[in-house]
């Protein structure tokens, strides 16, 4: 089983405590009646899917339940590291 | 024409046990009536205040029976009857979930095992006196360590029942 460093709890805790929240750090758009249908296509549907480096959220569901971030290879599955949500991108 | 073998356990007999169950090295038990509460704020101070009690400030540490589950979150396991202020008006939740949840108690040396079974922690390097939400095959769950070889496990009351099975069929199988 995969282990994942939590955070907030600063611990290795098994991957089934985990659920996944997709592609990190996509802004929601400040004014949504300004969008077009393109933009709202972008913004919902449009993902970077890297063949390597990722940024994705987690959240610790069956822990301390907060979501954060975390670098993981999609090649390779290993996570480069975890990161508090709000933090800058790694 | 095939025979049908006969269920080992009908749905009848799958009822929450009374008794506690004793196992080679482990014995499953009730914790009886308990007073719970979760308590949540952004100000951990503000909320201890309120409470009157201290807070462990670290995730997974305890304190006079309140376990730190997250950031913002606190869990309080007190003895049946044991009232809370609520902090009304303030910016901190205290709220009573007493019958939420069923307290189960495995005891002894085989204890670990039997937890261990179904929950991917590594529990053996759990300290005496940390508490953690995680979870039991898909059942979530509360671990308290209280001593070496006693374990507290908090559980949803309509997962106790086959919490309860799971554990008893684990203590057959555990050594």
């Amino acid at each position: 089983m995969l282990l994942i460093h939590c955070p907030y709890c600063e611990e290795a805790r098994p991957e089934v405590e985990f659920a996944y929240g997709g592609e990190a750090h996509i802004a929601r758009p400040v004014d949504p009646s300004t969008y077009s249908d393109e933009q709202w296509e972008e913004f919902l549907y449009i993902r970077s899917n890297p063949r390597g480096r990722h940024h994705e959220r987690w959240r610790h569901a069956h822990g301390c339940g907060r979501f954060f971030n975390a670098v993981r290879d999609t090649v390779t599955d290993v996570f480069e590291t975890t990161y508090k949500a709000g933090e800058a991108r790694k | 024409m095939v025979e049908i073998a006969e269920i080992a356990v009908s749905a009848a007999e799958l009822k929450l046990g009374t008794e506690p169950v004793q196992g080679d090295g482990v014995r499953l038990a009730h914790a009886g009536p308990k007073a719970r509460y979760s308590l949540r704020a952004r100000d951990a101070k503000a909320l201890a205040d309120v409470i009157g009690r201290a807070l462990p400030g670290k995730i997974g540490d305890t304190e006079g029976a309140i376990a730190c589950l997250g950031p913002d979150e606190w869990y309080a396991l007190l003895p049946a009857g044991t009232e809370m202020p609520r902090g009304e008006g303030l910016a901190v939740s205290v709220v009573d979930v007493s019958s939420r949840a069923l307290g189960l108690v495995l005891e002894g040396p085989g204890a670990l095992a039997v937890l261990s079974s179904g929950c991917p922690l590594d529990l053996a390097k759990m300290g005496v006196g940390r508490a953690t939400r995680t979870v039991f095959e898909t059942v979530e769950i509360q671990v308290w360590r209280e001593g070496e070889e006693r374990w507290h496990v908090e559980v949803w009351r309509s997962f106790a029942t086959w919490l309860w099975h799971a554990f008893v069929a684990a203590m057959h199988g555990a050594k």
